[in-house]
């Protein structure tokens, strides 16, 4: 298959394209302004619609009304724009929309820079809108994965009605590299509950309006059941020299690529260190730590924030086994050395976690 | 009494010949003429390479977010009513994402004045379409043209019963800071919309296309300032294209129709209750 050198953001847009999406509302924000200005101009080429919104908030209500028809719809914008779409991500997952969001960070709180950073996990994963609901979370850290999980997105999306939202950050945004376009996996799903304007059948109603207790608590535990079923079914990570590890790190996109490097450096020194790269943020990939309990000596967390991941890894680790915690932020990106020193100080010089 | 000097703040980083500078320094110098100190004045924008004005101009600023300047902007300025409040951003900031706040600023009427730096086009985010765009407009984000029309800022304020409206332009500064001048002494909210080239990313609304095609409404005979619905006929008439004070009253303000309003600034109000006070509020829940 054909090789292209493309910008991380780019791939992103063509990719959605090649997987049907002929839906983009968007509207311009740095790091991400390149998907809404590739979709203008090869959105027309390919029969879809494409359109400038007159704010994320528009944008995100377009994508509601135009996934109803049960085609495929995108949005993108970075961490200030997400925090406005969060009503309609609420209300997506409430009506059972399929949709892709993507995000590629920038700083916060408040404005930010531009920089890389990872401070929007929470946000993505445990719900910035109201209401019990969940967004699938995809984590790439190349422009391969990027395009690849796109593709996955949208299937996702549309096997569980749900919108599903790729998690990325300025680094991966505007990075060139090689990618390759897999062939989009042909899946039969049923959208028979689409808005389509067909005659001759009941008709489908968009709505997530309850004002009876009893009929509310039974839309409550359908949605806990598919959350439950996408959590057994769709939690995926990246094993990086687990096999003889002792000591484990845990990092997802750009740290885990940097967190790759430290690792390799660390083995040369003779630890037997390894890392699990989450890929899917959630459902948090729980099944990962499970056989690690009983061998593991340590953990180790790098992020590019205050510390959000970190929570989960606890929560899943349980006390069984010390988790550091190592993290640049603002828009720093941390550099191999320094997760080396924090590594050795927390588990050889048996000093602080 | 403070001098121009006093005011210049952070050094601009926008492009050399910008629109903006002119836009900034009309409001300095505005400043300066009415006799406004530096802690006098409030300067609260939103984001755009407009939006940098509130961290170039040295007076109280808020750099706030992307559409929201103006709620800000209210907020501060009935919060002290003693501190000169100048809302400021783009025109995708204040007409695109911002509208909606724009039109409630606009029939609220309390007492702030807005300058907008209209370019045409989104600057800070290297030129994609904005809302004043023209139809047909070619940009990153309109590769074969804009297919919407744009928004009439003029209008739009003008039905919604703005009490003062001005038009300039940044090719003639000298009228830009007379306009800021009278906007920032009128009473109740004050939109100057300035055209404000971007020579960077717009190369069709430039300043060769303002000087040529701007008609001042001091030109026009017979021009009424008071009359809103004849104002509104000239503006479709020219298709926006006028500068000067376009439309003036005196209106009561938010501030003045409010029963109560405290009439010292809230800001230096003592809100120490006085024991007495809460005794009888105590009494009314006994
Ligand atoms: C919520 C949000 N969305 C998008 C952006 C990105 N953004 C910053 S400025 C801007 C538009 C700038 O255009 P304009 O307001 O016309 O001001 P100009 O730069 O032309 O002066 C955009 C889209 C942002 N900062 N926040
Ligand atoms: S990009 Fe345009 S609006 Fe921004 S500073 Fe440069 S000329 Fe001015």
């Amino acid at each position: 298959m054909k090789k292209y050198l493309m910008k991380g953001n780019e791939a992103i847009a063509e990719a959605a394209i090649q997987a049907g999406c002929r839906f983009y509302f968007g509207y311009p924000i740095t790091p991400s302004t390149e998907i809404i200005e590739y979709m203008a101009r090869k959105m027309q080429q390919v029969g879809g619609t494409f359109l400038q919104a007159e704010s994320e908030i528009a944008a995100i209500y377009m994508v509601f009304g135009a996934s109803g028809s049960g085609k495929r719809v995108m949005t993108a914008s970075s961490s200030t724009g997400i925090s406005l779409k969060q009503e309609g991500l609420s209300f997506l997952a409430a009506n059972e929309l399929p949709a892709v969001i993507v995000n590629i960070m920038r700083t916060g709180p408040g404005l930010g820079g531009l920089g890389a950073t990872q401070a929007d996990y929470f946000q993505a994963t445990k719900g910035g809108g109201h209401g019990d609901y969940r967004l699938i979370v995809l984590a790439p850290n190349s422009v391969q994965e990027m395009t690849d999980l796109i593709m996955d997105g949208f299937d996702l999306a549309d096997i569980y009605r749900n919108p599903v939202m790729i998690l990325a950050d300025g680094i991966l945004g505007q990075m060139m590299e090689p990618v390759i376009f897999k062939e989009p996996e042909k899946i039969e799903i049923d959208k028979s509950w689409a808005t389509t304007g067909a005659n001759g059948r009941k008709r489908n109603i968009i709505t997530s309006y309850n004002l009876h207790n009893e009929a509310g608590e039974e839309k409550a535990l359908y949605l806990e059941q598919k959350y439950k079923g996408i959590k057994e079914q769709e939690q995926r990570w990246e094993e990086y020299h687990m096999e003889d590890a002792e000591y484990v790190f845990v990092a997802y996109g750009t740290s885990a690529r940097i967190v790759k490097g430290a690792v390799d450096q660390l083995r040369k020194e003779g630890n037997k260190v390894g890392l699990i790269r989450p890929i899917t943020l959630w459902p948090f990939p729980e099944k990962a730590f499970i056989p690690l309990l009983n061998r593991i000596k340590g953990y180790m967390v790098v992020e590019m924030s205050a510390g959000q991941m970190v929570e989960d890894v606890k929560l899943n680790v349980n006390g069984a086994a010390p988790v550091a915690f190592y993290s640049r932020q603002g828009g720093i990106t941390p550099q191999p050395e320094e997760i080396i020193e924090k590594f050795n100080n927390s588990y050889h010089k048996g000093g602080e976690q | 009494m403070a001098t121009l000097k006093d005011f210049r703040g952070d050094q601009p980083t926008w492009c050399p010949g910008c629109g903006h500078f002119s836009v900034m320094s009309s409001l300095q110098k505005a400043a300066v003429d009415l006799g406004i100190e530096p802690h006098e004045m409030g300067v609260i924008s939103g984001i755009g390479c407009s939006g940098k004005i509130s961290e170039y101009t040295r007076a109280y600023g808020f750099h706030t977010l992307h559409g929201r300047a103006l709620p800000v902007a209210q907020g501060a300025a009935l919060g002290n009513k003693d501190v000169k409040i100048i809302a400021s951003g783009g025109d995708g900031d204040g007409y695109g994402i911002g509208i909606g706040h724009f039109i409630h600023a606009v029939r609220r009427n309390i007492d702030i004045t807005y300058l907008v730096m209209d370019n045409h086009i989104y600057g800070l985010t290297k030129g994609q379409t904005s809302p004043t765009s023209s139809q047909g407009f070619i940009s990153k984000t309109s590769p074969k043209g804009s297919s919407e029309q744009p928004i009439q800022p003029l209008e739009t304020a003008l039905v919604n019963g703005i009490s003062f409206l001005a038009q300039g332009f940044s090719g003639n500064i000298k009228q830009l800071n007379e306009l800021v001048k009278a906007a920032i002494q009128h009473k109740g909210f004050a939109l100057v919309n300035v055209f404000s080239p971007c020579v960077t990313f717009n190369k069709v609304n430039t300043y060769d296309f303002y000087k040529e095609n701007l008609i001042d409404i001091g030109a026009i005979e017979g021009y009424d300032v008071n009359n809103r619905g004849k104002v509104i006929e000239k503006i479709r008439e020219t298709n926006g294209l006028l500068t000067g004070i376009l439309y003036q009253e005196e209106k009561a303000t938010f501030e003045e129709l409010t029963p109560e309003f405290p009439e010292a600034s809230i800001a230096k109000q003592n809100l120490h209750l006085d024991v007495n006070v809460l005794k009888a509020i105590e009494k009314q829940f006994q």
